[in-house]
């Protein structure tokens, strides 16, 4: 995600990512809410991975679409909110390796879905108030 | 009917997937590669930006279709910096050089280019194959600006003193732009698979509605579209013209300076 910060929101000019509000489809966003066990584990662990360019974490942006277990190995499901995102490889990354902390799990795939397209609305009411500590009006 | 993923394809399917996928994806890439080189040209400190910020994205999208090919088997390699150019399949409208300086060029392509582009899109929102259905709604969402950029400036750009060079950009590009429309060899299994739900004829009838009146209403002359002869090189075959084999010398210069067995990954992702 990038933009600068003070741009108005929901501005067309503001390209980057689209902050013009659309629903949040139902079950969206995702937040790990209700998940025990290892999954829960992963959920906590992806709560402390943050977007690149401001301190909100990608659970809370919204972004994590599914959290699943298979014996040693967690999949991922996430998406970014802007498709020619230049950090793209290093989200994943970070995805990744937090995913990796939960006990019992060696290995995490992570797959990019885009669908449901993202919007600002699937971000979490923890994340807005994250976002305009951060100087950003939503 | 519905198509499942990627290994489970017949290899006619696999064929019309991955001749469908190539051309979007040829598309988008190709393009970017010409609108980056106004990144420092622009008039306007807000054109820069404007015409880097659509670059990114046709970037983005390019690596959405460049994706799904490497879940079929691909890698990066293949698809971009290794590729022979001789089997790209963008159209041939992308690839054209600007002459010097010619904004109007680059406005008028990205009009008639990124219309394409939605119609396109538009048609692939039932698409058959569902890694490619998945995907439409967030390109139609980043799309719609770059229409209403170049829609803006070919308003400010016609009527006055620039006028002309809008005409002859006219003149130049519409031949190329018709080439968006033109089948590759497997273009009937596309659309009898529903992998696309319109076909190129009518896509292109729809382009026609859309671009001929906008233009005409700014007092343009848009040459009869059935009595323009084709480009011989429409890049749909594979047939490029010589600025297309320039521009992929100077793009993967730095990968062939580099000698990296993969493209550079941020972190080393795994």
């Amino acid at each position: 995600m990038s933009m600068d910060s003070g741009a108005p929101l929901g501005s067309d000019a503001c390209a980057y990512t689209d902050y013009t509000p659309g629903e949040a489809p139902e079950e969206f966003p995702k937040t790990g809410e209700g998940a025990t066990g290892v999954e829960a584990e992963i959920w906590e662990a992806l709560y402390e991975v943050q977007d690149p360019e401001m301190p909100v974490s990608v659970v809370d942006l919204g972004l994590i679409y599914n959290v699943e277990v298979d014996g040693s190995k967690a999949i991922v499901e996430m998406t970014l909110t802007y498709t020619g995102c230049p950090a793209r490889d290093m989200i994943l990354n970070d995805v990744r390796c937090a995913a990796m902390t939960a006990s019992g799990i060696d290995d995490a795939e992570v797959n990019l879905r885009y669908n449901p397209p993202w919007n600002v609305n699937m971000v979490t009411e923890q994340g807005k108030e994250h976002l305009r500590e951060f100087g950003l009006s939503v | 009917m519905s198509l499942d993923g990627p290994h489970s394809l017949t290899p006619d399917e696999r064929d019309a997937v991955e001749e469908l996928l190539f051309r979007m994806a040829d598309d988008e890439y190709v393009a970017a590669e010409r609108y980056i080189e106004w990144q420092i040209f622009a008039p306007t400190l807000e054109s820069d930006l404007a015409l880097s910020n659509i670059a990114q994205d046709e970037f983005g999208h390019a690596r959405l279709w460049y994706d799904l090919l490497q879940d079929m088997g691909y890698s990066e390699q293949e698809c971009i910096w290794e590729r022979d150019p001789a089997t790209w399949t963008h159209s041939t409208l992308v690839e054209q050089p600007f002459e010097e300086g010619d904004w109007a060029d680059a406005i008028l392509r990205s009009y008639l280019y990124d219309t394409a582009e939605n119609l396109r899109m538009e048609a692939l929102v039932d698409s058959s194959y569902p890694p490619i259905a998945d995907r439409v709604a967030k390109v139609l969402a980043e799309e719609r600006y770059h229409r209403e950029h170049a829609q803006s400036w070919l308003e400010r750009l016609t009527g006055g003193e620039h006028h002309e060079k809008v005409q002859a950009a006219v003149d130049r590009l519409f031949p190329y732009a018709l080439t968006l429309f033109a089948a590759g060899p497997n273009e009937d299994a596309i659309v009898e698979l529903g992998l696309r739900t319109e076909n190129l004829d009518d896509l292109r009838e729809e382009w026609l509605e859309i671009v001929v009146p906008f233009l005409e209403s700014l007092d343009l002359t848009v040459p009869e579209p059935d009595e323009v002869a084709l480009p011989e090189e429409t890049g749909r075959d594979a047939s490029h013209t010589d600025a297309w084999f320039d521009l992929y010398e100077d793009f993967t210069h730095t990968y062939n300076e580099l000698e990296l067995e993969e493209p550079i990954r941020l972190r080393g992702e795994g």
